[in-house]
Order: structure tokens, then sequence, then C-alpha cells
């Protein structure tokens, strides 16, 4: 375990000091946050660094076999209800608790005209990232190509983005970020590259992603669609 | 900062950390025991690696929340003491690319497209476009804070042109290049990118600076499928041309 960790130390760092260095020279140049900001930046970025080593340990460690066992599980169990049923749940649960989206139901709620509560609008945009996951996984299975269902999803948000309340369109965008929670990311990736490893001769790179930037089409379309109805 | 301000920061960290790992935790478990019944020492390491990575999630966002959401703002809020306007934008550019740089989801997507593609699209590379693709995005979206330019008059154009490129692409670039626009969203961008653009809102547009500081979300959202799939055409063409990517 303590070689693992000291695996991801240079990695981690790799990531996070360009950052911190680009923050230090701005404060040195033009910024000039007061004196405890800064040091709380700085304090901050220690504390991201520990997380991060520890996240990405257990990232490997444990949440990408846990993603690729239960996804290369789903194809064997020979039932094309239940791969549906556990990815439409993973989406649908993953969604209903992430923090952002509650923040983000909780805004829409509040627009003047809007007629839905925030725990409708959470639930709604689990359904929209449960059956936009469920459709990518349907899609690797049955072949249809990325180029098409993309095309629809876009055109459709495309035309549904000009019908629209014009004071729904920024919030739904937003609400296409946020079924990418740090911890659904992996899972997700790992979930569909576990199911299209063992799917056989396919072409591993064109079936294994796409899971993730589906499921976020879902609410974007989800909250255009309740601007419409408003 | 005062101590109860911390507590109350590390309370809520702790409880958005559990609300998120949770429902996974429980889904699991599930499937453990009634279809993968996986032998106790591969669930006991999946256990272990979902700790740990709990601990990791919850340092880390501890660690944006108290110190990067802050600075964040005064940065945004500074862009006045520029001694051009201009420069925000190349200022917007290299914020971008450092923080897409150090999102964790990022990392593990271009680590995950080096594994399934047996290294043949490798991760550096998926790294360097979609940071780049947020160095734009970013720049841009400071440029539309300045000009307060409607959000429409972007995305639209930037999603037609995704639909119009996806058809010069080589295939297998569209599934790396939506899941881009999805984890380059991550908790780095949506703290310190996000305090940048209200920061930055508030300092140059007279007007509501919720309006114009929330659409870079949708711009950091965008950026990287473009610049991925724009990368999937590149490759096609080289492909064509006879010559090795690698």
């Amino acid at each position: 375990m303590r070689s693992l960790l000291r695996q991801q130390l240079p990695e981690v760092l790799q990531g996070v000091v360009p950052l911190a260095a680009v923050a230090i020279v701005l404060q040195v140049l033009f910024v000039r946050a007061p004196a405890d900001v800064f040091l709380r930046f700085l304090g901050g970025s220690v504390l991201a660094v520990v997380g991060l080593v520890l996240l990405f340990a257990g990232v490997e460690l444990g949440v990408l076999p846990m993603g690729r066992y239960v996804g290369a599980a789903l194809p064997r169990a020979r039932s094309l209800a239940l791969a549906v049923g556990v990815v439409f749940a993973f989406g649908f649960a993953t969604t209903v608790a992430e923090p952002d989206v509650l923040v983000l139901a909780g805004e829409v709620a509040a627009m003047p005209d809007s007629p839905f509560s925030a725990p409708v609008l959470v639930a709604t945009m689990g359904l929209g990232v449960g059956v936009f996951t469920a459709i990518a996984l349907l899609r690797v299975v049955r072949g249809v190509s990325m180029v098409l269902l993309l095309a629809a999803a876009y055109g459709l948000m495309i035309v549904l983005a000009f019908a629209t309340s014009a004071d729904f369109v920024p919030l739904a965008f937003d609400a296409g970020s946020v079924t990418t929670g740090v911890l659904t990311a992996p899972v997700v990736l790992a979930l569909a590259r576990g199911f299209t490893s063992v799917l056989g001769e396919r072409d591993a790179v064109t079936d294994s992603f796409g899971f993730l930037g589906l499921a976020s089409t879902g609410p974007i379309l989800v909250v255009l669609l309740l601007g419409l109805v408003a | 900062m005062t101590w109860s301000e911390l507590l109350q920061e590390i309370a809520s960290t702790a409880i958005s950390v559990g609300l998120a790992v949770g429902p996974l935790a429980l889904l699991f478990l599930v499937f453990q025991v009634f279809v993968l019944r996986l032998p106790v020492p591969e669930v006991a390491r999946v256990l272990t690696g979902g700790l740990l990575a709990t601990a990791g999630l919850f340092l880390f966002l501890l660690g944006v929340g108290i110190g990067f959401l802050p600075f964040g703002q005064v940065v945004g809020e500074s862009v006045t003491e520029l001694p051009q306007t201009w420069m925000v934008i190349p200022l917007g550019a290299l914020l971008g690319f450092v923080t897409s740089w150090g999102e964790p989801s990022v990392r593990v997507l271009a680590g995950q497209v080096e594994d399934a593609s047996a290294g043949s699209i490798r991760s550096s590379l998926v790294l360097w476009t979609v940071c780049g693709g947020v160095a734009v995005a970013v720049s841009v979206g400071m440029a539309r804070i300045e000009h307060g330019t409607n959000l429409l008059w972007l995305v639209v154009p930037g999603y037609l042109l995704v639909m119009v490129m996806m058809a010069f692409a080589d295939r297998r670039f569209l599934g790396i290049a939506i899941d881009a626009g999805g984890v380059a969203t991550g908790p780095l961008a949506n703290t310190f990118l996000l305090a940048l653009a209200l920061g930055a809102a508030s300092a140059l547009d007279p007007g509501d600076p919720l309006v114009s500081g929330l659409g870079l979300v949708a711009l950091i959202a965008l950026a990287p499928v473009l610049s991925v799939t724009v990368l999937g055409v590149v490759v096609r063409v080289m492909e064509r041309k006879g010559a090795s990517l690698r």
C-alpha cells in the first residue's frame, strides 16, 4: 500500500504544482490577495495534494476494479434488461446524491415562473442521467453509430435551446456538468470499460467511451424541456 | 476564517462526500451479494480502495473549499488591476490550462484511453488536448464577460461545429470527446474557475454577475468536446497520409 501511495505522488505534484505556481506568480505580480486568503490557498493546496494522493491510490486499488467487475458481469448475466437496469440505477443513484445537483435544482426551483419543486427536479435530472446512461449501453450492444446518436442529441438540444424560456438556457447547460462528480466519473468510465472488455473482438476505444458524455446530455435536455413546459 | 467557519466547511464537505459515496457503495454491495459473488480478498481490496478514495476526496474538496474558492474570487476581482483589459484573455487561457491540468477526472480519463487503446493513443495526448480546449474556453469566457455576449451565440455554433466535425473525425475519438466534456467540469473548474468568472463579472460587467459569470461552466463543458473532435479529424487526416501518430 505504501508503494502505491508513493507511486501517485509524482503524478499528483505534476498536476497541482503548475496551478499553485501560476497562482503564486499572479499573487506577486498583480493580485495581492490579503495575506490570510493567500495562506489559505497554500494550505488548501497542501490538503489537495494529500487528498489527491489518497484519491488516486483508492481509485487504482478499489474504484476502477469495482467498476470493471460490475461492468464485466453485465454481459455475462445474459439479460439485457438486467444490464440496462443496473446502469440506469448507477446513473440515477449517483445523480440524485450529487451535491451539485441539489444546488442546481434549488436554483431552478427558485426561478420566478418555475412551477417545479426542488425534489421533483432532482428526480427528473436523475431520470435524465439514468435513461441516457442506459441509451449509451444499448448503443454499444446494438452497435448504433455514435455519430447518429450525438447528432440527434445535439440537434434536439439546439432546437430546444431556442424554443425554451431564455432563463432556463444557462441553467440547462450547467446541468450538463453535474453528472461528473469526482467519484462518479471514474466509476462510470471503469464500468463502461469493463462492459466492453468482455464483448469480444469489437473496437475497445470506440465502445468504451461516451457513457459519461451521453449521461451528461440527459440533464441538459431535461432542464430545457422543463423550461418549455414552464 | 474563524474556527466555527472552518468546522462548518469540514462538516459540509463531509456531508457531500458521504452523499456521493453512499449510493455507490450500496449498489456495489447489492451487486456483490446477488450477481458478482467475488472472493473475500477482492471485496476487501475494493472496499479498502473505496475508503482511501473517500478520505482522499474529502481532503481534496476541503482544500479546494477553504483555499481555491476564495483565492479564485480575489484573482477574478483583480482583473481590473491589469494594465490592459485584453490581458484577461491570455490570463484566462493560462488559468484554464493549469486548472484542468490538475483536474483529477481528466487524468483518469486520459489513463483509461491509453489503457483501452493498448497504448496507441497516449494519455498525454488526451491530457494536452483537453487542457488546450479548456484554455480556449476560459479565455473566450473571459472575453464574453467583458463584452456581455449572449451565451447562446457561443454555445449553439459550438455544438453545430462539433456536429459538422464529427463527420470528418476518426470514430474512435467521438466517445472520448464527449466524455472529455464531462470530466473537464470537475471540482477545480467548478470552484476555482467559477469563482474567477464571478469575480471578473462583478469587476468588469455592470449587469447581473450571476448571468455573465455562470455561462463559463457551459463553455468549459463544450470546448474539450470540440478540441478532442478536432484531434480526431487530425488523426484521420494523418492516417490517410500514411503517417503514424506515434
